[in-house]
């Protein structure tokens, strides 16, 4: 019990859990359709998420001032790429949460000449940019990691048993400068490359979350937008995936990736 | 805007946020409602002040938990009277919690068959009650500083020479309206966090007056009300010293 009091104590964890809620009822409701319920229960469902989704957008008010305010410590991050990415993500997504609240406007009957379509547009193609951003960040990071776990592994005796990559293996893989080759050369190359990289997330936790959450966020400006129409069902399991992981970050403040 | 942040991260924080923007949309509507050309932004202003009314309920959701944890803080209270004032508030307001939480499910549609007029006078009555309770509590606790206060007077009185010029309102028995609010002022100067807490209670109780048909009032004296207390509220959300502590 009094874990959920500190826990809903924060007002993200509550808009958190309103999206995890929001998700898994458009997940439900495209199940239900497909399965054949009675309208009556499908119009519920619908009516719902309709409710969660302007809720959320209250919830949302005034996030703009949170994001600048992030944007506003990134700038003072020593590595380069990083102090852009995670800056210019932050921008973005002050941006959106601008576009969200003049889209609460326009529904909460402030603004009644808002083109909802417009804004809803605008605000996940900024919603978009702003995962991109996030996902670079993570790429950048996990290339680094991986040159780091590399280095390392050849730099251990040859005979070190107990790793899957022996440091000869590694040796190959990180002075890989001859290109071209045979093709079981160029498949060894990419599976030491992909279990240097299952082991780098393995050891990472934090940084493993952060991608699998914005892979997954991913899905959803992209049907939005209609770059990749994946469907309801899909846009909602990995809406719901995405929330439950932040929920996570939340509770575990160890789990979530610091810049 | 660091501070602005720290301070919406908090549930409370923005909770009471809302709560300002929705009595004083009240408020302005009660004030512009007589004007003739007024009508475009009474209307807005009375769409604003339900859509945060509603969002708010979301804010609301799980603190039923939140009153049950208090009730089992406020049964371990050291004095008597605030314990029993406490324990029932916080009691009553569980019930209030409850009651919201059918009047949610109703509003989103999940159940239809709810007695929407039933259900909110319930809510209505128990908090209340739990307001009621707080006063007394804040009443309570307000007599015994006004008693600590003229116990230390006295003892001043006492060390000082006997033949002291200059007026001393609390000797002139005549005057005893005037010496008991000269003493609840300096009792409440000395402990903001009770003053603060009492206007608060006294400034809530008016809607629930309202809405029991107990004193009926306007919607400029609620809305002013509810301004205040959210005002108060979020003064102890930002400074926490201000907060009462039981």
């Amino acid at each position: 019990m009094d874990a959920w009091v500190r826990f809903s104590a924060q007002s993200q964890a509550r808009e958190r859990l309103c999206r995890a809620a929001q998700y898994a009822c458009s997940l439900l409701g495209h199940a239900l359709q497909k399965h054949g319920a009675s309208p009556e229960l499908q119009k519920q469902i619908r009516q719902l998420e309709g409710h969660l989704s302007l809720g959320r957008k209250l919830l949302r008010l005034g996030n703009s001032a949170d994001a600048l305010e992030s944007a506003k410590r990134a700038v003072h991050l020593s590595d380069v790429v990083l102090r852009f990415c995670i800056t210019v993500s932050h921008l973005n997504r002050a941006l959106y949460f601008a576009c969200d609240n003049v889209l609460w406007a326009g529904k909460a009957g402030l603004a009644p000449l808002v083109d909802q379509e417009k804004w809803a547009q605008r605000s996940f193609r900024y919603y978009l940019f702003s995962l991109i951003m996030n996902l670079s960040r993570d790429a950048y990071e996990i290339r680094l990691l991986m040159e780091q776990e590399s280095s390392a592994c050849g730099r251990r005796p040859k005979g070190s048993a107990g790793g899957t990559l022996g440091g000869s293996e590694a040796g190959g893989v990180a002075g890989v400068g001859t290109p071209g080759g045979s093709l079981p050369h160029l498949a060894l190359q990419l599976r030491l490359r992909v279990l240097l990289l299952a082991r780098v997330l393995q050891g990472h936790p934090p940084l493993l979350l952060d991608v699998v959450k914005n892979t997954c966020d991913l899905f959803i400006p992209l049907d939005k937008l209609g770059l990749w129409r994946c469907g309801p069902g899909v846009v909602g399991l990995c809406g719901l995936v995405s929330s439950i992981l932040s929920i996570l970050t939340l509770l575990c403040p160890w789990l979530r990736l610091k810049p | 805007m660091d501070a602005f942040a720290r301070f919406t991260n908090q549930t409370q924080g923005r909770d009471r946020l809302f709560r300002a923007i929705q009595y004083t949309c009240m408020l302005l509507r009660y004030l512009l409602e007589p004007k003739a050309d007024r009508e475009k932004v009474v209307m807005k202003l009375k769409k604003l002040e339900s859509s945060v009314s509603t969002g708010r309920k979301w804010f609301r959701l799980g603190n039923v938990v939140h009153a049950v944890q208090a009730t089992k803080q406020s049964v371990h209270v050291s004095e008597l009277v605030p314990r029993f004032c406490l324990t029932i508030a916080n009691l009553n307001r569980v019930i209030y919690f409850v009651c919201d939480t059918i009047l949610w499910v109703r509003s989103v549609g999940l159940i239809s068959d709810i007695n929407k007029e039933k259900w909110r006078k319930l809510a209505a009555r128990h908090y209340y009650y739990s307001l009621l309770l707080n006063i007394i509590r804040d009443v309570y606790e307000i007599s015994l500083q006004m008693e600590h206060v003229a116990q230390e007077k006295a003892k001043r009185e006492k060390s000082m020479p006997q033949n002291h010029l200059g007026p001393c309102v609390a000797d002139e028995e005549t005057e005893w309206l005037q010496s008991f609010l000269l003493l609840l002022f300096r009792s409440l100067r000395k402990h903001p966090p009770l003053l603060l807490d009492t206007v608060k209670n006294l400034c809530d109780i008016l809607n629930p007056l309202d809405q029991l048909d107990i004193y009926k009032s306007n919607s400029g004296v609620i809305g002013l009300g509810g301004l205040l207390s959210s005002i108060i509220g979020m003064i102890t959300v930002a400074y926490p010293q201000m907060k009462l502590r039981t």
